[in-house]
């Protein structure tokens, strides 16, 4: 549904050029939302209070929205080699009282620290080559902690592909440095995307070349098992999914062809080889099966389910070839933009996998990305999956936020419009309620008119209708990736 | 998961510095530490002469010191003068051999020589090596650089 309000978008308009103060960051001669790939101020962003523009804040709403990205993208004329490389920041807008205080900080990482230091590039990434003298003596010396949130036991941290996750302060903000979830796991990486289950049981996955290792971290934070799995060949794997029985470790065709950084130059898309998909028996990490699915390229994964027969549905939002590939959005950050090359539909799909190992893919009708699921139903059969999507014809960057209810095919959703970059948003339970749709749906969007961060509140059983609580910055930060939300 | 840094026998070591001793003068080595945290376990240190040894082989002679401070001193007697590389790891649980992750990533500090540091990998002979004249010699490695 294409439901612009010209009247929230309007209201938001008039008043912003009175009330915002335009990005420091943003050169003059660039686009406007090329804000979004604008270096953040290296001090961070001290808490300052967000401007309510439209609706009022549910008075159960309280918490805090943690969202992490690259925030440093150039070095004088010297951009970064891909989007994923750029120091991570993480945002915190904390909902008390019916205001919204945004915060900012960067992680003080190695790498962060010894480039702030020498002034340039150093670290090796997945689209950067890095400096050949530039030591790395473990994984976290390139760690740029910048591309998920998780909340457990009390405790934040920054998340990361390949390195440790980075703990740090859930109100300072301030870095604590890499988490050893136990003696002999220190170093290990630890993915972007663990699964939690309702229970609080966490599990993650560690990869390195074709070796995966598995984390079964009980609620507390004690690790029961870390296992090694052989997949024979060195896929991307930036997500997997999880049911409520099994680890799903879907193989994408994206397949490493020789080991020199950058990591993403040396990726081939194969395929012919399909979409490969490992089922891991949670009670069991040594009963594992393979099944076969036409090729396919993903990010990021809803829930996965299995009905009382064995069959199991996986969710993901498909593309049919990779995307953000090598020099993924260089030119954005150097603010060119092409129409074309830059605008990438994924749908939201199904991957179901019959007890006789047939699968079997169907897309819905929802177009995007960042699939969010309610935290209470991970692994469990979700009614409703939250996504970001469509296109605007003169900059990059989601327009629409979505709910597809699965139950019914529809999608409900709300367009914000060409001047609002939408990013992730969150299903959010509702405090002390226990259905699924008894949630909020939440997320930021750059508005490139004003030159402003925002953050939106939706209904989830009602996202066409707009946003029922609505905020701005009075200035932008750079987009993100993926969040938390930390309730209170 | 353990992977145990290749020192060569007291007995080796006895047997080539008396070679050395019978046609040239000899050089004696003493490296000092700093850095260590914590201050538990031991730090071993393997010595090895040449690229090819370094880069390849198992060393030509090897030392412990035992750790209870920040810093620790330990001397190799009996070198031969000319071209060495040193690896060394910090034995904190004082198990015997330098612990590693699941995919083989120390867990124990390391260091080389020059304070070398290594590129998803150990450091190379070229950053790492340094020439041990006739005499006493000294060099510093400071394991928090």
């Amino acid at each position: 549904m294409d439901v612009s309000r010209r009247t929230f978008l309007a209201g938001a308009g008039a008043t912003a050029g009175l009330l915002t103060v335009p990005s420091a960051f943003a050169s003059p001669d660039m686009p406007a939302w090329q804000a979004g790939w604008a270096n953040a101020p290296v001090a961070g962003f001290d808490p300052a209070p967000m401007r309510l523009i439209t609706g009022r804040l549910p008075d159960d709403f309280r918490g805090s929205l943690y969202r992490n990205g690259p925030a440093w993208f150039r070095y004088g004329d010297e951009h970064i080699g891909h989007w994923f490389d750029g120091d991570g920041m993480v945002q915190r807008i904390a909902f008390e009282d019916g205001k919204a205080i945004h915060t900012g900080r960067f992680h003080q990482t190695e790498k962060h620290r010894a480039e702030q230091a020498a002034g340039r590039f150093l670290a090796a990434g997945f689209g950067t080559a890095g400096d050949p003298d530039f030591p790395v003596m473990s994984v976290d010396d390139v760690n740029a902690a910048n591309t998920a949130i998780l909340a457990a036991n009390g405790e934040i941290y920054a998340l990361w592909e390949a390195g440790s996750a980075i703990q740090f302060d859930p109100v300072s903000l301030a870095t604590m440095g890499p988490k050893h979830w136990s003696d002999d796991l220190k170093g290990m990486p630890f993915l972007a995307h663990p699964k939690i289950e309702p229970s609080g049981r966490i599990w993650n996955i560690a990869n390195s070349g074709q070796v995966l290792g598995i984390y079964d971290i009980a609620p507390g934070g004690k690790v029961d098992r870390f296992e090694i799995v052989d997949i024979g060949k060195t896929a991307y794997i930036h997500d997997w999914a999880m049911s409520e029985r099994h680890l799903i470790i879907l193989v994408q065709p994206w397949i490493q062809t020789r080991n020199l950084p950058p990591f993403v130059n040396s990726l081939e898309w194969r395929p012919e080889d399909g979409l490969q998909l490992l089922i891991i028996d949670k009670a069991d990490l040594s009963s594992r099966r393979w099944v076969d699915a036409p090729a396919k390229a993903f990010f990021h994964t809803g829930t996965s389910w299995e009905e009382a027969d064995g069959t199991l549905h996986i969710d993901a939002c498909l593309y049919d070839e990779p995307i953000l590939g090598e020099g993924g959005a260089t030119g954005l950050m150097a603010g060119h933009f092409d129409p074309v090359a830059d605008h990438h539909s994924g749908y939201l799909s199904r991957i179901t996998v019959s007890p006789d190992g047939k699968t079997r893919i169907e897309q819905t009708g929802a177009e995007g990305e960042f699939p969010s699921v309610h935290p209470g139903f991970m692994g469990h059969n979700c009614r409703y999956t939250a996504v970001v999507g469509g296109h605007a014809p003169n900059r990059p960057i989601a327009t629409t936020v979505t709910v597809f209810d699965w139950q019914t095919g529809k999608s409900d959703a709300f367009n914000f419009g060409p001047a609002r970059m939408v990013e992730e948003h969150l299903i959010v339970p509702k405090p002390g309620r226990s259905a699924e749709g008894d949630a909020w749906v939440v997320g930021t969007v750059l508005n490139i008119r004003t030159g402003c961060s925002e953050v939106h509140i939706f209904e989830a059983r009602d996202i066409a209708s707009g946003p029922v609580a609505s905020y701005s910055a009075a200035y932008s930060w750079p987009l993100g990736f993926h969040g938390a939300f930390v309730s209170s | 998961m353990t992977r145990t840094l290749t020192l060569l026998s007291a007995a080796a070591i006895v047997a080539l510095s008396g070679a050395a001793q019978a046609e040239t003068e000899t050089s004696q080595l003493t490296v000092t530490l700093t850095g260590l945290n914590p201050q538990t376990g031991s730090v071993m240190v393997g010595v090895y002469a040449g690229e090819d040894d370094f880069e390849n082989g198992g060393g030509i002679a090897g030392a412990t010191v035992e750790v209870s401070g920040t810093e620790a001193t330990v001397t190799i007697e009996g070198l031969t003068p000319g071209a060495y590389g040193l690896k060394m790891y910090h034995d904190v649980n004082g198990n015997g051999e330098m612990d590693t992750n699941p995919f083989g990533m120390p867990t124990e500090p390391y260091a080389f020589s020059n304070n070398a540091k290594g590129r998803f990998g150990p450091a190379k002979w070229d950053k790492a090596q340094f020439e041990l004249a006739a005499g006493d010699n000294t060099h510093a490695i400071d394991f928090a650089s």
